[in-house]
């Protein structure tokens, strides 16, 4: 399953994951308007592991739901690889999130009613396609969700429940996953797992993730830092260390 | 998708549950009616089908007026069956008499059958011809003779050997019981009572000596059956007619068909209002659930459910709970059938039994209506959920659907008055099916608009309870004010039920008021002689109006007759009086010519004929009696409309000499005023069990229960729709827990006490229900006056609005609310307060 440096070299080059271009994104009206996204430019490589941070109300969950197809910005264009989604209909945009993006959520947001195991293969359910057996039992290997499939999410525990979004987030193989705070509600044993799987599945598998995250540790696992501020991209760091991150968060809040 | 879909049912069976009971309970209805109709209509079928089973040709009397099983035929003489008996081919042939004869039992009252004619008819000693055979006894030979049939034998406990008094169309009379007879297999004729006579002595007591009613002729085996018809024909004189015993059966089978399917239509509309009522109860279930399941729906569209698998889901769980209730009310349809004529027969009209039919039409009508009610139902709060974005999911503002609001009332307004014009239209037009379009779209319109009023109105009627409470009364209203949309959708169940109470109440008052000011407009007597079955012919012995006329103090009386001819090419009923003491007895407010043209032979009219068909007095009329055929009658006067009376009046002498065997309906009688009269009348009529006297009071009283009697049944038939209305609210209740789970755990935690929060729970129950018994009073009381007032022309006078009744109604709903949070209510306080807190 795992790509050659090579192979991974040759996707980092191709077009981008995703990238926006002069994204705006107003709320309200009048006085109470509020810019969440100011003329955000920003790229997200292929094959990368990007690390979105910001104070709360800088903007990241506007940025990654307008950039995933989930919210319509106001102005600007984004761009899933070299697809423009601003011009996309309801279902287009649907099929489009479908197929190509993946979602990991801080509250898990997996279906109460279906087990593991459904909830893993509902994207590609809903797609009227045929499971890639192979791929699920590797993902559920690496997750190390196996004996829990026929379990319902109230019976399994926040760790076990987020890699299980992890996996529903990479059944269909997507172009790019946003992670919003995916550790936001997981003990410390469980963000460790949850964020070396992540980097794993950059290295090994060459998947594309945005995360979105409060915590400058969880942030050095990143291939890259983008850091957001009052709607506007404000700094980025290469190869971040859990210091450098919390050495730049200081300095953009002075 | 289709996993969501199912795994979403399963997870709640509860709410669901009790949606589904709405669809159940209209469909068992529906299917009821069916499988009760259809089961009567084949036991008519087989019924006719044996007891015609041999005869191969009929010979009778053209049909004078009306056609098929209604027609009026005069009988033919009895010279006709030599003539039918000498038809080469013709194997046997044999004439009967059939006509009025009513047993009286052991105790000295009539056996009354609830609506089956009490039958005198004819013996045919011939087996190839006749069905009815002795079980037990010898047939009648002598004038004193009778044969009764062994379903009445046994259960009035006749034997063979037994004295019995018979009415008939002269004076009572006594017979012997020398047989005991069944139809083929069957021990009475569908609850119909049988007298068989001798020919002689029939033909005497029906009044039609030398005449038969009709003639049974069996064709010789091998007889080429058209020629033989063919030859009877030729030999029949004028006005006489021969037809195969297929024609009959299927002439008899038709016109009960066409009974019974006024009846099921009538069952059917309360199974559609049932189920109508239920469409609410749906549309509110399902707006709740998808409310609730925002999130997840939201979630499933970021995961690539696209809208239109959004819509199916919803829409395939709506078909899956209507088909699965739909099923089971099919299942029930049966029992319900028993049920019903359980209902029916507790009120007085009896039905033959047979074996149960159920029919393919019954499970597709059934699957069809249950499936389309529930998805129709489900296609607005599916629509909710396809607008749901799919952020609803991640973020964690709640996201606001009021923008619709304005569209909703205009669109309220729209339907509103639409079905304001329709049921103008439908009533003055009149067409029923207008009046019923009319109040189905006032009903939607009305629920759409109801959210607007919610708020305040819920401020108002939870006042009393916020005041009679304190904190758990100002919850409960404060938590109906919240949702006005839902709570206006919840009430409009019980809006709709109880505004077809309204209805019914109104009209119901309406006629009663306007009965008895018309029986104080018409009659002036004393006393009215009249049948004591209301289910019956109505008519009784040619010998009572004189011996009830000859009783001392009796100082005036007045026969009456009741009957049909043909005015103007249409069958109408028309009355006959006897003309000499008319004055003193009947009132008729002439409006032109003199009520004294009677005697000549005229013809009284009312205002109301005379205005539509543009008739003067002096002008000449077509007219059609079925005895003395086509002529023309003199408009004498014309009297105002008095429904008692009705629209045409004839004398007495002019009806008896036109009609085949006239028979009075009724005799008004004045006295002089002495209170012993009325007993001395009694004693008169010992003979005729079947007749009793009344004076005008209990006359009106009479007619008023009559009509009370008939709304009792209309209320019992509503009640479905009310019942599925309550369930409703228990369902919308029970959702609105669940869906607090976390605010009553708070309550609790700071000190609310569980009577206290079921004291919550039980107001906004109540205020739910009687806002919906408030507007739905309203908007029944105005429909219910648009109706009587469209049928001011018909004979109903008086509008009536009963006020008492309605506020018995709206107490009756503030109970009934009371009764659908028992559930809720319980549930709610026993939730576990740290569980409630940490659910999120």
């Amino acid at each position: 399953m795992a790509l050659t440096d090579q192979e991974i070299t040759n996707q980092r080059e191709a077009t981008p994951a995703a990238h926006a271009i002069d994204l705006r994104k107003t709320y309200g009206m009048g006085q109470a308007t509020v810019n969440a996204l100011d003329g955000v430019n920003v790229t997200f490589e292929r094959g990368r592991f990007t690390a979105v941070m910001g104070p709360s109300g800088s903007g990241k969950s506007t940025l990654m739901h307008c950039m995933a197809g989930l919210d319509r910005p106001t102005s600007g264009q984004t761009f899933v690889g070299d697809l423009d989604i601003g011009h996309l209909d309801d279902a287009a945009l649907t099929q489009m999130r479908r197929d190509r993006i993946g979602f990991v959520f801080q509250s898990f947001n997996l279906v109460p009613t279906l087990t593991a195991g459904e909830n893993i293969t509902l994207p590609a359910d809903l797609a009227g396609r045929k499971v890639d057996q192979d791929w699920f039992d590797y993902l559920v290997k690496q997750l190390g969700i196996g004996d829990r499939l026929h379990h319902r999410p109230s019976e399994m525990s926040g760790g076990q429940q987020q890699r299980c979004a992890c996996a529903r987030a990479l059944i269909n193989r997507p172009d790019l996953v946003f992670a919003d705070e995916p550790t936001g509600n997981l003990d410390s044993i469980s963000t460790t797992e949850m964020l070396s799987f992540l980097k794993q599945s950059v290295t090994e598998l060459g998947q594309s993730i945005v995360m979105v995250t409060h915590d400058p540790r969880g942030a050095s696992y990143a291939d890259r830092v983008v850091f957001l501020a009052d709607g506007n991209v404000v700094d980025e760091l290469e190869q971040p260390t859990a210091d450098s991150v919390l050495e730049r968060v200081r300095t953009l809040g002075s | 998708m289709w996993r969501v879909t199912i795994k979403g049912l399963l997870a709640h069976k509860l709410r669901l549950g009790l949606t589904a009971l709405a669809i159940v309970l209209g469909v068992m209805f529906i299917a009821g009616t069916f499988v009760l109709t259809d089961t009567l209509n084949n036991t008519f079928q087989t019924l006719f089908g044996n007891i015609y089973q041999k005869i191969d040709f009929q010979v009778r009397g053209v049909a004078e007026f009306g056609s098929g099983g209604n027609a009026t035929r005069n009988p033919i003489p009895e010279s006709i069956l030599p003539t039918v008996r000498a038809v080469p081919g013709v194997a046997a042939a044999q004439g009967s008499v059939e006509g009025y004869a009513q047993f009286i039992g052991h105790d000295g009252k009539a056996i009354s059958t609830g609506g089956a004619p009490t039958l005198g008819l004819s013996f045919d000693p011939n087996a190839q011809i006749s069905e009815l055979r002795i079980v037990n006894g010898t047939a009648p030979t002598t004038p004193h003779d009778v044969v009764m049939d062994l379903g009445t034998a046994q259960k009035y406990d006749f034997k063979v050997g037994d004295q019995v008094r018979i009415l008939l169309s002269g004076p009572t009379q006594t017979f012997t019981i020398t047989g005991l007879a069944r139809f083929g297999t069957a021990d009475n004729l569908a609850g119909a009572t049988l007298a068989a006579f001798d020919i002689p002595t029939a033909q005497r007591l029906m009044g039609e000596v030398g005449q038969f009613d009709f003639i049974d002729v069996v064709a010789s085996q091998g007889a080429n059956k058209a020629t033989v018809q063919r030859d009877i024909a030729q030999s029949l004189p004028r006005g006489v007619e021969v037809v195969t015993g297929q024609t009959v059966v299927n002439e008899e089978t038709s016109a009960i068909s066409q009974a019974l399917g006024f009846f099921s239509t009538a069952l059917l509309v309360f199974g559609f209002i049932a189920l109508f009522v239920g469409a609410f109860t749906i549309l509110n279930t399902f707006s709740i659930i998808v409310g609730q399941r925002t999130k997840e729906l939201a979630l499933l569209r970021i995961v690539g459910a696209s809208r239109r698998q959004v819509f199916r889901s919803v829409l395939g769980e709506a078909a899956i709970v209507g088909l699965v209730s739909s099923l089971i009310g099919l299942g029930l349809g049966v029992l319900a059938a028993i049920g019903l004529e359980a209902l029916l027969k507790g009120f007085g009209i009896t039905l033959p039994s047979g074996p149960i039919v159920f029919e393919a039409r019954t499970v597709i009508v059934c699957l069809v209506v249950g499936v389309g009610v529930t998805v129709v139902s489900a296609i607005s709060p599916a629509r909710r959920a396809v607008r749901i974005a799919p952020v609803a999911a991640v973020s964690e503002q709640q996201v606001e659907y009021d923008i619709s609001m304005r569209r909703r009332f205009t669109w309220g307004a729209v339907i509103t008055l639409l079905g304001v014009l329709s049921l103008t239209v439908g009533l003055t037009e009149p067409a029923i099916q207008l009046v019923g379009l009319g109040a189905l779209l006032i009903f939607v319109g009305v629920a759409r608009l109801a959210p607007a009023v919610a708020r305040p109105m819920s401020s108002v009627i939870g006042r009393p309870l916020a005041r009679l409470l304190g904190t758990s009364g100002k919850l409960g209203r404060e938590n109906s004010m919240r949702s006005p949309r839902r709570t206006a959708q919840t009430a409009s169940a019980l809006m709709v039920g109880l505004a077809l109470v309204s209805v019914i109440a109104v009209f119901g008052a309406s006629v009663s008021r306007s009965t008895t000011s018309s029986i104080d407009n018409a009659i002036a007597a004393d006393l009215i002689v009249s049948n004591s079955n209301n289910n019956g012919p109505g008519a009784f012995s040619t010998t009572v109006p004189k011996a009830v006329s000859s009783v001392p103090g009796v100082t005036a009386s007045t026969v009456v007759y009741a009957g049909q001819f043909e005015f103007k090419q249409s069958i109408e009923n028309l009355k006959a009086v006897s003309t000499y003491h008319l004055s003193k007895t009947l009132i008729l407010n002439m409006a032109s010519g003199s009520a004294g043209s009677l005697a000549a032979g005229d013809l009284l009219i009312d205002t109301t004929t005379a205005n539509s068909n543009h008739l003067t007095v002096g002008d000449r009329v077509p007219v059609k009696f079925a005895l003395t055929g086509n002529s023309t009658m003199r408009v004498g006067g014309i009297f105002q409309t008095n429904s008692l009376i009705g629209s045409y009046l004839i004398s007495d002498a002019f009806y008896v000499s036109h009609v085949q065997n006239p028979q009075p309906g009724a005799v008004l009688l004045t006295t002089d005023g002495s209170p012993s009269v009325e007993q001395a009348v009694n004693r008169a009529l010992a003979p005729y069990p079947n007749v009793q006297v009344q004076s005008r009071a209990q006359f009106e009283e009479a007619e008023a229960s009559q009509v009370n009697q008939l709304l009792g049944l209309v209320y019992a038939l509503l009640a479905l729709a009310v019942l599925i209305a309550l369930i409703g609210i228990v369902n919308t209740l029970m959702l609105s827990v669940f869906e607090r789970t976390h605010e009553i755990g708070l309550l609790r935690a700071v000190g609310m006490k569980r009577r206290q929060i079921r004291a919550m729970i039980r107001s906004e129950s109540v205020i739910l229900a009687v806002f919906g018994a408030v507007i739905g009073i309203v908007v029944g009381t105005a429909l219910g006056i648009a109706l009587v007032s469209s049928l001011h022309s018909q004979g109903i006078t008086d509008t009536v609005v009963p006020g008492s009744s309605l506020v018995i109604f709206l107490i009756l709903a503030a109970l009934l609310g009371l009764v659908a949070a028992g559930w809720p209510a319980r549930r709610a306080a026993r939730l576990d307060v740290l569980a409630a807190i940490a659910a999120e």
